[in-house]
């Protein structure tokens, strides 16, 4: 590469970096999708899920027994931390309408002979009626009375085993011989939002680069902006100020969107931040990268500005899940988790997690580092390719959008693209003006 | 021109469009469709099994490796180590390789058979509640059953026939009534939430974009003049071919979850049709009230996109609507979907009386009437030059 090439490809990316800066601080829509969606979905989604656990599930409690015993178990089953008894109907049949009525959300179904079994040396039948319409409900309604249960049992247990002649102190051994202690690391309560906010914001920095790049890939495509901005060449190099270009642009806008989640959301919300600080920008470093490159890809296929958001929209909840971080990668194939890693938020939500939660070492995460920096390599090679294609096509009379007018006037179908320039005479002056409109366009971005 | 011949040359219009452009039948048949598949292969098993755990066995004995046999037994867990100390398994979680650690103390036999009560202690990750949930369950559930057989051996020991011990043990036993999803299906929890989310993404999109791109391209007034003029014909004949093709995917995804998945339905089959058919007017009207309100495509898919993605949170599906904030509960309320839930869960899974839905079924209709107030300005917008060619 001769010297004015290479000062030629330089100017060529300044030119790039200014020009992809100016459309997008000039374009409402992309800056709602760069800017605002990140502050406005982390903090709807921060603010739905802040509670984080589910405190006082109002429960019913059936008691036929109406005896001290049944009585002193309803009261444990209200004090346990997750439920509340807010009715005692009289009947099942009345707790069940109750229940239909969404007024409680599970039932406890004393007997008659609650009492009379619990004295005698016999066992005494609960019913437990849990709603798993809702799987968190589900869990810590039954949970809780099944621990309420265990309670009681190791405390009545106890009273007949001293009955039964067994020492004192031995009694309390026996009723339990082997202690269960079960302990949450890492998210001490089974906060909801704790679990599910840092990967929903990694995904969020995936989905919104992606959509605004594309944004920007049609807008390029429509203004025609491959064709003024590449320098002729048939090299694949040719594109290398272009991508390079505006990768410069999408890293300083993510690093001011990185700048908000963690200088300010993270801690406004209180998620854990056990991850050291190079840990997480080193493993950030080829999310990113490949994220951008990712985009640059995907934003060569678009045609139109508005395709990204249409194609990529949708892909949201179905990436949070291949991923394997909310729904567990045991429920799906193998095939379909794997095939899922081709996405940058499969590898960085889980390497992510474990960094900034758990607070492992970029060792630690390596198999997902590695990854990520292989997507970086195989994306940045697609948008090198993906822009060189545009560019070249960008030497070709644009598809002009007007075509599709000619639709409505019973003239010939464009094909798929739009491509055919309409050859009707009788409107020719009104479209005449309307390509007018559309050529001075680039100006009148808002 | 009556009315109805105006609405119908609009939608044959609307046909020709559909016909004529890929995206059109991309947008409203081709990508719903991979994406209902893709959840339905998605959650294929149901219940997560084998999560590998590791075990810190202190003891070494007969009694703790048949403790460890008995957590490899479960559903939920497989024994995937065998560790000598707690900093290895640290790293293990660390490393995503395991997600819990049982630490049996050492001296767990000695203990037990000295009637000195033995704490084994099960550190289960929580960065994932789901996964959390369902092997806390499981390894408590296997460590009573241990303490349980321990406590009978105990009692014979002392003196206590078997028969005897095993009357005084569990004084109060459950019987567990599942109301509503007795298999507790991953797939029945997820699944009616997932499809009707993928569905409503694309209904407001396919509204937004149809409207869109007739003021993008400058066609909008020969819309109107297929109509013969009335906005309302205009209107009506734009979005009722696809209110036909979206309440056929709507219906696709109950025959997916009552006949494929075998989701329970126990309710009125007549009431889950009416909210299925309501469910895709109520998106579209809102795509028609997003598209008029902003007059431009481009702003219109942004904000009917981030809309439409925010009614999964608000449903309360996942984390439960009555955990959270009273301000919060009440935003739910301006989302379709938190309705079309309610009324899925009563209907479906409890089997729930049909006039206890008709609430449910009067709100998602409230959203149809949105674009009323607003024809008017759409018909500006079709009229008027200044609201059109923008990007």
């Amino acid at each position: 590469m001769d010297k004015t090439s290479a000062k030629g490809r330089l100017r060529e990316y300044r030119l790039v970096v200014r020009n992809e800066f100016r459309y997008i601080f000039r374009d409402a829509g992309v800056l709602l999708i760069l800017f605002g969606a990140v502050l406005i979905y982390s903090t709807l989604y921060a603010l739905a899920y802040h509670p984080e656990v589910l405190r006082n599930v109002p429960i019913a409690v059936v008691d036929e027994s109406r005896s001290p015993s049944s009585r002193e178990f309803a009261r444990k089953l209200d004090a346990a931390p997750n439920l509340r008894v807010a009715y005692k109907p009289t009947s099942l049949e009345e707790a069940k309408q109750m229940f239909l009525r969404r007024e409680v959300n599970g039932i406890v179904y004393l007997p008659k002979e609650f009492e009379k079994n619990i004295l005698g040396n016999e066992k005494a039948y609960i019913g437990v009626y849990a709603d798993a319409s809702y799987f968190l409900m589900y869990k810590q309604v039954f949970m809780d009375i099944v621990a309420v249960m265990m309670d009681s049992n190791e405390a009545i247990e106890m009273k007949r085993f001293q009955l039964a002649g067994v020492p004192g102190v031995q009694a309390q051994a026996v009723s339990d011989p082997v202690r269960a202690t079960s302990r949450s690391v890492f998210n001490p309560y089974g906060g909801y939002g704790t679990f599910v906010m840092p990967a929903i914001l990694v995904l969020i920095i995936q989905q919104t680069l992606l959509i605004g790049i594309g944004m920007m890939g049609g807008t390029w495509r429509e203004l025609g902006l491959y064709r003024t901005l590449i320098l002729p060449g048939r090299k694949y190099l040719a594109a290398l100020p272009v991508v390079l270009g505006k990768s410069t642009v999408y890293f300083l806008v993510s690093l001011l969107t990185l700048l908000y989640v963690f200088g300010f959301h993270y801690k406004a919300f209180g998620y854990p931040m056990n991850g050291r600080f190079l840990a997480v920008a080193g493993f950030l470093l080829p999310y990113l990268l490949s994220v951008i490159f990712l985009g640059l890809t995907l934003s060569s296929v678009f045609k139109r500005r508005e395709n990204s958001i249409l194609i990529l929209l949708f892909t949201s909840i179905p990436l949070l899940m291949i991923s394997g971080v909310s729904v567990p990668m045991e429920t799906m194939p193998a095939w379909l988790y794997n095939l899922g890693k081709i996405f940058p938020s499969s590898a960085g939500i889980n390497g992510f997690l474990r960094i900034q939660t758990m607070g492992a070492s970029l060792a630690e995460v390596k198999p997902e580092f590695v990854t990520l920096w292989i997507l970086t390599g195989v994306y940045f090679l697609t948008a090198c390719i993906g822009i060189r294609t545009m560019a070249q096509e960008g030497l070709r009379p644009l598809p002009n959008p007007l075509a599709e007018a000619a639709l409505y006037e019973g003239e010939p179908l464009p094909d798929a693209d739009g491509n055919v320039i309409p050859t009707g005479n009788n409107s020719g002056t009104e479209r005449e003006s309307l390509s007018e409109t559309s050529r001075t366009m680039p100006d009148r971005i808002p | 021109m009556t009315f109805v011949k105006a609405v119908l040359r609009v939608m044959r219009r609307e046909l020709k469009l559909f016909a004529g452009f890929r995206t059109f039948s991309t947008l409203s048949v081709g990508l719903p469709l991979v994406a209902l598949l893709y959840f339905v292969v998605l959650i294929d098993k149901g219940v997560p099994e084998d999560m590998p755990v590791a075990v810190v066995d202190r003891d070494n004995t007969e009694l703790s490796r048949q403790l460890t046999r008995m957590i490899d037994a479960t559903p939920a867990a497989r024994v995937a180590y065998h560790l000598s100390d707690m900093q290895e398994g640290e790293k293990l979680m660390r490393e995503g390789k395991i997600d819990a650690i049982v630490d049996i103390p050492r001296d767990l036999e000695k203990d037990v058979f000295g009637n000195k009560q033995a704490n084994v202690v099960a550190y289960i990750n929580g960065t994932n509640v789901t996964k959390n949930g369902i092997l806390d369950r499981d390894i408590r559930t296997t460590l009573y059953t241990f303490s349980s057989g321990i406590e009978i051996q105990l009692l014979v020991k002392k003196g206590i026939s078997e028969k005897e011990a095993y009357d005084m043990m569990m004084p109060i036993y459950y019987e567990k009534h599942i109301l509503f999803n007795p298999y507790t299906n991953y797939a029945y929890y997820l699944l009616p939430i997932f499809l009707p989310m993928m569905l409503l993404i694309f209904t407001l999109l396919t509204t937004i974009f149809t409207i869109g791109t007739e003021l993008r391209n400058a066609t909008a007034p020969y819309w109107l003049a297929a109509g013969n003029g009335n906005i309302f014909a205009a209107f009506l004949g734009k979005v009722l071919p696809y209110t036909f093709i979206f309440t056929i995917l709507s219906i696709f995804i109950d025959v997916l979850m009552f006949k494929i998945i075998g989701v329970p339905m126990r309710g009125h089959k007549g009431m889950l049709l009416a909210s299925d058919l309501l469910f895709v007017m109520a998106y579209q009207s809102i795509g028609v009230f997003i598209i008029t309100l902003v007059g431009n495509m481009r702003l219109g898919l942004s904000v009917g996109g981030g809309y439409s993605v925010l009614a999964f949170t608000f449903s309360g599906m996942t984390f439960p609507l009555i955990a959270m904030y009273p301000a919060v509960q009440a935003a739910s309320r301006i989302f379709p979907l938190t309705y079309y839930m309610e009324l899925f869960i009563d209907q479906a899974m409890r089997g729930a009386p049909a006039g206890q839905s008709v609430d449910d079924l009067l709100y998602i209709a409230v959203f149809i009437l949105l674009p009323l107030p607003l024809l008017h300005r759409l018909k500006r917008l079709c009229s008027d030059a200044k609201y059109w060619g923008k990007l």
